[in-house]
């Protein structure tokens, strides 16, 4: 089957042990208002472009006759510092695998992120089906039905969950879902004996509080728990697929 | 570390003012018709003499230069004449060499002169008349026990790890004021390591205090550097070689080892340049130290792969017990201590140029790609044949006191071979990736057309541009077609170059170093069929394309495809990561682990860089904020602020790895 793929990093020194081929899934069900991966969010494709380095040389504004660059209005084909990219490839699952394969030599194991790599269940299981002998790592929000998020973590060596917050409304409130889901399948991950690490992202004002981190401490148990600094470079990225980003907005 | 000599040494630089400026000698010497040697023996006592005892209140490792020029022995009528008969390397005097330490530590200069020749003896006694002087400055300080030392070494032998460390300041000193230069410092650990190990065991010292002589002794290498610049200021060969395997094939990784990857941490200071030997047997621990010296950013350690050497320099008629022993000359050459005369970098090939020869000449009548890929190798041989030509005839400086610190037997170097870099191959394997795929395989791009853009500069064919520069495949990502064309030019070079003889009775040797010819050969093509436009620069050594993305683990299998034996003069792949892949002790252990697969896989060499572009460029703007801030260039490592624009803009063009 057919699965979307963002990015593809080649040595993730902190998604995983080892030497990692981490991949990102396009599509995300949540809208984390910091999220500083904002090009994994759509299912679909998109176009990104490095406004910030452009020399305005009009090329990729002139009419073209390729098909896949008609939505966009601009042209991929031709920029002469490669600007204008569009993001999402779609792969087969064998053909993922296979490329991934490609640095078997080296490799040690495969992380799944995203996006939400749980959202791609079945693609993702049908490309570990094809990567024996390899580490798999996923990197997720946790929000998935409970099936689906037994039937991923079951096939996993290491897991990497994010709890952001603790408390419900505040979750709906920057992450546009609630945490229910999440928080059920939290429970399964202290039922079962497998690397597990809780990352919360430190975000000033939002989850960084006190009392939640207290909380979140609480929820989690005996499992460990990664706290991760606020990523500054995110609003990059928000300019390069013209969306606004809530730390500018906050400024205006 | 001792602060008060950093602060005057490193941060005030205070040296400076005590130095004078020797005369001329060369019009007196050309006068007197004196012999070459004559005026080399001449003007090594005339500097000595000039040169001044100055030791700072507890200063253990002390020489420093106060004569900071070395005036010509030759007019430049007599270089032009000497010229016209032979073929001239570099300034004429010799470099990239290393002696034979050991010999120096456990005889002394007067055992060794013993039985020399008269220009031997008088260079011993004027490096021995200065170490005279050094002692009475010490004497009249009430510093004992360094005047002991100075009375010891190097007129008699080393007694102690000490003495051995303050010999070897005084060898490496005298050997710049002779005139040679970018001497390496060989295998430092495992010549040191016996008298530490003796002093230990006998409670002469503690670890801490030879940690302390050994952080100095590195210190000291840098109070005289500014003045010993090559192509640009670093560019000096301070070399020291640490681990590898010893004759009976056990791994040396001592207390040295350690203590110099620690010294190297704590000064983070350009000098000495550290390299390290690591085969496939070489455990992730080790990996693992070196990786946070590396995390450091001075481009320290570099790795080179004893398997892969060792095997590489038998290959080319070394015997075991020689090539075994290997460390590198400035830069990343490998040489033997002792007995090899080899003269390391003499020439260099373009493979860009070959490319585009070949593009210009041959594209058009051939009708396959192999038939055009066999244009290509007689263009490499016909280079390489021009390369070896103008190298006839060569003469080199002779240098009394290097000559006899080598160990040569009846006074003649056991090997005299001659290595030639490949430069810009990475640039070369794209370009033939690029017609392979486009005008053999795919078809989307006729021969007229391209070559038509390339001599356009692309200006007219933004499309093409796009096509060659991003959705090509490029060296790197470990796709076959790049991978076997790699392989080709690895050995088409390789395979030719090292069956030719060199008229001193030596072979050839083909390495895949650049040395600055990634800047110099960039200027003398015009866009390559790559998509690289004109004037931008190759990249150094055995690295990917500039504009290629980088991913790491595809660099390794894809770097290590060909069999990289038959290109060992030299030449790393050498790979920038942004400093803030290393912000964990996790993260540092990954790094080391992947080093460990390079190694494994056959990589020859590796150099790798922490980066931080911001810095780089705020470096730029404001020099006087980053006095001691340090890149790595193409085998040595620099202060930033202090290179040419051009090499500055090249190492911020490097594409940084970042996660």
């Amino acid at each position: 089957m057919k699965g979307i793929v963002f990015d593809i990093k080649e040595l993730g020194v902190h998604d995983g042990p080892g030497l990692i081929t981490t991949i990102f899934m396009k599509g995300c069900p949540l809208k984390c208002v910091w999220c500083h991966n904002p090009e994994g969010q759509s299912f679909t494709k998109e176009i990104m472009v490095r406004e910030n380095s452009c020399r305005h040389c009009g090329l990729c504004k002139k009419e073209c006759s390729h098909p896949e660059c008609q939505p966009y209005k601009r042209c991929l084909y031709v920029c002469p510092d490669n600007l204008v990219k569009e993001v999402g490839k779609e792969y087969e699952a064998k053909e993922l695998a296979d490329y991934i394969l490609k640095n078997r030599k080296v490799l040690d194991g495969v992380t799944f992120s995203g996006g939400e790599p749980l959202s791609q269940a079945d693609f993702i299981l049908e490309v570990i089906s094809y990567l024996d002998g390899l580490k798999i790592n996923i990197e997720t929000s946790g929000y998935a039905s409970n099936e689906v998020f037994r039937k991923v973590i079951d096939r996993v060596d290491n897991v990497y969950m994010d709890i952001k917050l603790a408390d419900e409304k505040k979750h709906v409130e920057y992450t546009g879902v609630s945490n229910k889901l999440i928080l059920e399948n939290l429970e399964y991950l202290k039922s079962i004996d497998k690397n597990v690490t809780i990352r919360t992202p430190l975000i000033k004002g939002i989850t960084d509080t006190k009392e939640n981190i207290t909380a979140i401490k609480e929820l989690i148990g005996n499992l460990r728990h990664e706290l991760l600094p606020e990523n500054d470079m995110a609003g990059v990225k928000y300019h390069m697929l013209n969306k606004p980003y809530f730390r500018e907005n906050a400024d205006e | 570390m001792n602060k008060k000599l950093f602060q005057y040494y490193i941060l005030d630089k205070k040296q400076k003012e005590r130095r004078i400026i020797a005369d001329e000698v060369s019009f007196e010497y050309a006068e007197l018709g004196l012999t070459e040697e004559e005026r080399m023996v001449r003007r090594f006592e005339y500097l000595m003499s000039l040169e001044e005892p100055f030791i700072l209140e507890g200063e253990e490792i002390p020489f420093v230069r106060t004569v900071s020029n070395t005036p010509e022995i030759y007019t430049e009528d007599e270089w032009n004449e000497l010229k016209k008969k032979h073929y001239i390397h570099e300034s004429g005097y010799k470099s990239n060499l290393c002696p034979d330490y050991e010999k120096v530590l456990k005889k002394g200069l007067l055992e060794l002169s013993e039985n020399g020749s008269d220009a031997y003896k008088r260079c011993v006694s004027a490096v021995l008349s200065l170490a005279r002087k050094y002692e009475e400055e010490a004497k009249r300080q009430n510093r004992v026990e360094l005047a002991l030392a100075l009375h010891q070494v190097p007129a008699y032998p080393a007694r102690n790890y000490y003495e051995a460390l303050l010999c070897l300041r005084i060898i490496n000193f005298s050997l710049w004021v002779e005139g040679s230069y970018q001497i390496s410092l060989g295998r430092f650990d495992k010549y040191l390591y016996p008298y530490l190990k003796k002093d230990l065991s006998e409670g002469k010292i503690t670890e801490e205090k030879a940690y302390e002589f050994l952080n100095e002794f590195f210190l000291s290498l840098n109070k005289d550097n500014d003045i010993y610049p090559g192509v640009q200021p670093g560019d000096n060969g301070q070399s020291l070689m640490l681990g590898g395997k010893d004759k009976e094939g056990k791994y040396i990784f001592n207390k040295v080892t350690k203590m110099s990857l620690r010294a190297s941490e704590d000064l983070k200071l350009i000098d000495p340049k550290i390299n390290i030997r690591v085969d496939r047997n070489t455990p992730e621990e080790i990996y693992t130290l070196c990786t946070r010296l590396t995390k450091v950013g001075l481009g320290f350690p570099q790795y080179s792969n004893d398997d892969v050497v060792i095997d590489g320099l038998m290959k080319l008629g070394y015997e075991y017990d020689d090539a075994v022993e290997y460390v590198v000359a400035a830069c990343w050459e490998f040489i033997i201590p002792g007995v090899a005369e080899d003269v390391v970098n003499i020439q260099a090939l373009s493979f860009p140029k070959v490319i585009d020869e070949c593009l210009h000449n041959d594209l058009l009548k051939s009708e396959t790609y192999e038939e055009f890929k066999s244009c290509v190798r007689k263009e490499i041989e016909k280079e390489t044949d021009e390369n070896c030509e103008v190298t006839k005839n060569l003469h080199f400086v002779v240098c009394t006191l290097l000559d006899n610190l080598m160990n040569y037997s009846d006074g003649k170097p056991k090997y005299v071979n001659y290595g030639m870099h490949g430069v810009g191959i990475s640039t070369g394997t794209d370009s033939l990736t690029a017609i392979e795929k486009h005008i053999y395989k795919d078809k989307d791009v006729t021969k007229e057309e391209l070559i038509k853009a390339v001599d356009e500069d692309y200006q007219n064919n933004p499309e093409l541009l796009h096509l060659l520069r991003y959705r090509t495949e490029k060296l790197g990502n470990n796709d076959a077609i790049a991978n076997e064309n790699l392989k080709f030019l690895v050995d088409s070079f390789g395979e030719y170059l090292n069956n030719i003889q060199n008229d001193k009775g030596g072979i050839w040797r083909a390495g895949t170093g650049s040395a600055m010819y990634y800047l110099w050969y960039a200027e003398g093509i015009g866009a390559s069929p790559d998509g690289r436009r004109k004037g931008e620069p190759l990249a150094t050594n055995y690295s990917v394309s500039l504009f290629a993305d980088i991913n790491p683990l595809s660099l390794l299998e894809a770097m290590t495809y060909p069999d990289l034996r038959k290109v060992i003069n030299g030449g790393p792949l050498t790979l920038e990561f942004h400093s803030s892949l290393f912000n964990d002790e996790e993260a540092v252990k990954t790094v080391g682990r992947y080093v460990k697969k390079f190694i494994e896989l056959g990589g020859h060499q590796l150099q790798l860089n922490t980066v931080n572009k911001e810095r780089m460029l705020d470096a730029q703007a404001h020099p006087e904020k980053y006095p001691l801030l340090i890149v790595r260039i193409w085998g040595w490592s620099a202060y930033f602020v202090e290179l040419e624009k051009a090499y500055q803009d090249h190492v911020i063009a490097r594409q940084e790895y970042i996660i």
